[in-house]
């Protein structure tokens, strides 16, 4: 029971925050399809700063990993101006400029793994080692029964993610510029007599939404993968996005979707060794929170309520 | 006159768009306090007038003052500063957001927590509103959802967001094109508050009868041109009227006495649900002979428009039938309604009428598309497309900034609706159906829409009249059936009915039992 919810949380707050980016970034009217590419981008970025730190500067490990979740949300978010440039600058469809750039940090950072590891390290190896991240547990409270697991062998990067995520929410719902975010999704127009650059704001949150990407990047190069490769693009960024769409774009219930998803995958995870089977099924195991999202959505898809202006690209004259 | 006594000033104002001329050197001159009233047809060139003084166009040429100082307005927060504010023809609101948020956007009041996060301290907002709206006498609740609440009140929130941001010279454009007469009455009266508190009104409108009640001054635009500026009190309705169409307009439209011929349309016991499977229309009948305009009076919502839909196939009726030239139509299709003889002019133009982002020509080839000459064997042929759509221009005068290649979208609304009675008409139909064919328009293009349904008469056809307007009604309807509550009540010849009985069947206050 406990290793479902250490493991289960583990997975399931990168998923979070990256949903929250894509929240931000939808919220304000801009659809992102990119938030897979994103968080691959923000952990190479963040793997190959850590990488260069240790070996070339003789950083120790520890500090390294706060440097790599630094430049994992600066990669993210410089990423992300990418995406905002087409579609804001250009007017570029949403769907299509969203594709490509998952495409393209595909190809990228493997391509800029391989090649950096032959100039620079002499081994054509198309990862960046990084080791798991080590682990906390506090004390006295991870002696509760079921809650204390949520206290037990936590990584540093949920503690981020946690902060990073209250934040968000605080300055969606909160501060002038979440308000000004949020009217830019719904009426832009409305933003627009207000005084408003809705190109600006939807420009920011879309950075937002990378820079969130990046972290959740991070933290999957740091736990289940060990490593930067492209191993990494799994569609987990994908599966932040139905879960925004199951959270209707709020952030506490896909808080709830992000759950569902973590806790199928480790208790499958637990079901397959206790009972004892082959490796082989554990791979099956993969798909259950890809199930899960089909059968969601056949239930969750009706009354779900989008931004009214996502998708739609800002044009003053029409009416 | 010192220039200081204007508040608004735009001096040999042009404004050109591609294909159109849409401000041609017009120069107003507004007072500080009055209300003044820009009237003209639809596409005169009011609201693009207005739009500049607003910051979202620059002009072409000419300059534009306010108070007494020369302006460069680049956009809508800059007029926002010079304290120009305006309610626009579609509201700019924030449907997810109660009235309060949508008030404050762009500038909400602030607090700081722990001394430097700021936030929005919305309680203070909801104060202010509260305030605001009672000083003002514009009722609302600040905390309501936008999404909840009506047309009327959404227009009082456009308002105080003006006020709120202190603006001293008011901008509106149609405010009384999305309102009930009730609350037409309220929105003046609250216009005319907002002149006495010292506020300089400037209504856009193509009403005249507004303009009576409240405008001080009147400036007439026609065709982007200024034809001049009346002094509302000391100028006849009529020559307003005039003025604004550039010919005599006749308010009554003339009509030959009807001869009927045989029944074309035959509804029988027909009863309508709407969604929640409510009788929406209960067990009516009623015939409608080739040469009649049949009209149905009746107060919005009372089934008038579910039965309109029920007849042209939109929605399926739960019982009865449907008789057009003795053929049963009911289980038809809208296009085989169309080929057996119906045409049909619906109430939402925009949504159901045309498709916006379509251009003219494909529009109005909408009903004919798919059969010779403008598809030869399920190939279509453009050079059709484009001769037909010239000849509906030429034949109903749809005025357009590029002919048959002119988006729809836009278009002015009376343009759009000739454009969709064109293509009806042109269906030479058994049947017309017209469900508030006026609604919306200027009184050129009302003038035309009533000729041209008083020739479809003429000329033999059978006519499906459906208006609120009694006016309307009462000119135009050989017979005059009233709706009320889903039943028709009364039927009667055009000439046995005064408008007050007409009236009385239609708020249900007469029985047909009765009479």
């Amino acid at each position: 029971m406990n290793s479902i919810i250490i493991d289960g949380m583990s997975f399931t707050l990168p998923l979070f925050i990256m949903a929250i980016g894509g929240i931000y970034s939808e919220r304000s009217g801009i659809t992102n399809l990119a938030l897979e590419g994103l968080q691959g981008m923000g952990a190479f970025i963040g793997a190959l700063a850590a990488y260069i730190a240790v070996n070339c500067f003789g950083m120790p490990q520890g500090s390294a990993y706060y440097l790599a979740f630094l430049f994992a949300i600066i990669g993210g978010a410089v990423y992300a101006m990418l995406h905002a440039l087409l579609c804001i600058r250009f007017k570029a469809n949403q769907v299509i400029s969203g594709v490509v750039i998952n495409l393209l940090a595909t190809s990228l950072t493997v391509f800029l793994t391989k090649s950096i590891n032959k100039a620079a390290f002499g081994a054509a190896s198309n990862k960046i080692d990084l080791g798991v991240s080590a682990r906390y547990t506090v004390p006295g409270i991870s002696n509760i029964p079921v809650l204390g697991a949520f206290f037990t062998d936590v990584y540093p990067f949920e503690l981020i993610i946690v902060a990073a995520a209250f934040l968000a929410w605080f300055v969606m719902y909160r501060t002038p510029y979440g308000l000004h975010l949020r009217a830019c999704g719904d009426n832009p127009h409305a933003a627009d007599a207000a005084g408003l650059d809705v190109a600006r704001i939807r420009f920011t949150a879309v950075m937002v939404s990378g820079a969130l990407s990046g972290i959740a990047g991070m933290s999957f190069a740091y736990s289940i993968f060990a490593k930067f490769s492209g191993d990494l693009y799994v569609g987990y960024g994908f599966l932040s996005i139905a879960a925004l769409i199951f959270g209707s774009w709020t952030i506490l219930p896909t808080l709830g979707a992000c759950m569902i998803f973590g806790f199928a995958r480790s208790a499958g995870y637990q079901l397959v060794q206790m009972a004892g089977l082959p490796s082989a099924y554990s791979d099956l195991i993969m798909i259950l929170p890809y199930v899960l999202t089909l059968i969601l959505l056949m239930f969750f898809s009706k009354n779900n309520q989008s931004p009214r202006a996502l998708g739609e690209v800002y044009d003053k004259a029409r009416r | 006159m010192s220039d200081t006594e204007y508040i608004v000033e735009m001096k040999h104002v042009t404004k050109r768009f591609p294909n159109i001329v849409a401000n041609d050197d017009v120069s107003i001159q507004v007072r500080k306090g009055e209300i003044y009233a820009l009237l003209g047809e639809n596409g005169a060139g009011k609201s693009t007038l207005m739009s500049m003084l607003f910051g979202m166009y620059q002009p072409d040429e000419g300059e534009i003052w306010v108070r007494g100082k020369k302006e460069n307005i680049v956009s809508p927060s800059y007029a926002t500063e010079l304290n120009i504010g305006m309610v626009h023809q579609h509201f700019k609101l924030v449907s997810n957001y109660t009235i309060a948020e949508n008030i404050i956007l762009g500038m909400e009041p602030v607090r700081k927590v722990l001394g430097c996060i700021p936030v929005v301290d919305i309680k203070k907002a909801n104060r202010e509103i509260s305030a605001l709206s009672e000083k003002y006498g514009l009722q609302v609740v600040p905390t309501d959802v936008i999404s909840d609440i009506g047309v009327s009140v959404q227009q009082r929130v456009e308002i105080l967001k003006m006020l709120y941001r202190e603006a001293e010279i008011l901008i509106f454009d149609e405010p009384t094109a999305v309102l009930t007469p009730q609350e037409i009455g309220s929105l003046l009266e609250i216009i005319r508050t907002l002149r006495d508190g010292g506020k300089t009104i400037i209504l856009i409108t193509h009403k005249l009868e507004e303009i009576k009640q409240v405008a001080d001054r009147c400036a007439i635009l026609r065709r982007g041109r200024l034809i001049g500026v009346y002094d509302v009190a000391a100028t006849s309705t009529k020559k307003m009227a005039n003025l604004m169409v550039g010919r005599e307009v006749s308010f009554d439209t003339e009509k030959p006495p009807a001869h009927f011929g045989k029944v074309v349309l035959q509804v029988e016991n027909l009863t309508v649900r709407n969604e929640d499977r409510f009788e929406k229309v209960k067990n009516v009948s009623f015939c409608i002979h080739a040469g009649e305009i049949f009209a149905i009076a009746g107060v919005a919502g009372n089934g008038q428009v579910e039965l309109a839909d029920a007849v042209a196939g939109l929605v399926r009726p739960s019982s009865g039938r449907i008789l057009l030239g003795g053929r049963d139509i009911t289980e038809e299709t809208v296009r085989g309604r169309a080929e057996a003889g119906l045409a049909y002019i619906p109430e939402d133009r925009q949504n159901c009428g045309l498709i916006l982002d379509f251009n003219l020509k494909n529009n109005e080839a909408l009903r004919k598309y798919y059969r010779a000459p403008f598809a030869v064997r399920s190939i279509l042929q453009p050079p059709e497309f484009d001769s037909y759509a010239e000849k509906l221009i030429d034949k109903y005068d749809i005025r357009s900034s590029q002919g048959g290649d002119t988006v729809v979208r836009s278009m002015s609304g009376g343009n759009q609706q000739k454009a969709i009675v064109a293509r009806e008409i042109e269906q030479d139909a058994l049947l017309t159906i017209f469900v508030q064919p006026t609604r919306g328009l200027d009184i050129g293009a009302i003038e035309n829409i009533r000729k041209q349904i008083v020739s479809e008469r003429n000329k033999g056809k059978a006519i499906m009249l459906i208006s609120l307007e009694l006016d309307e009604i009462m000119d135009l309807a050989d017979t005059i059936a009233v709706i009320y509550n889903g039943e028709i009540g009364k039927t009667a010849p055009a000439g046995e009915l005064t408008t007050n009985e007409v009236g009385e069947y239609m708020m249900g206050v007469k029985h047909h039992e009765e009479a």
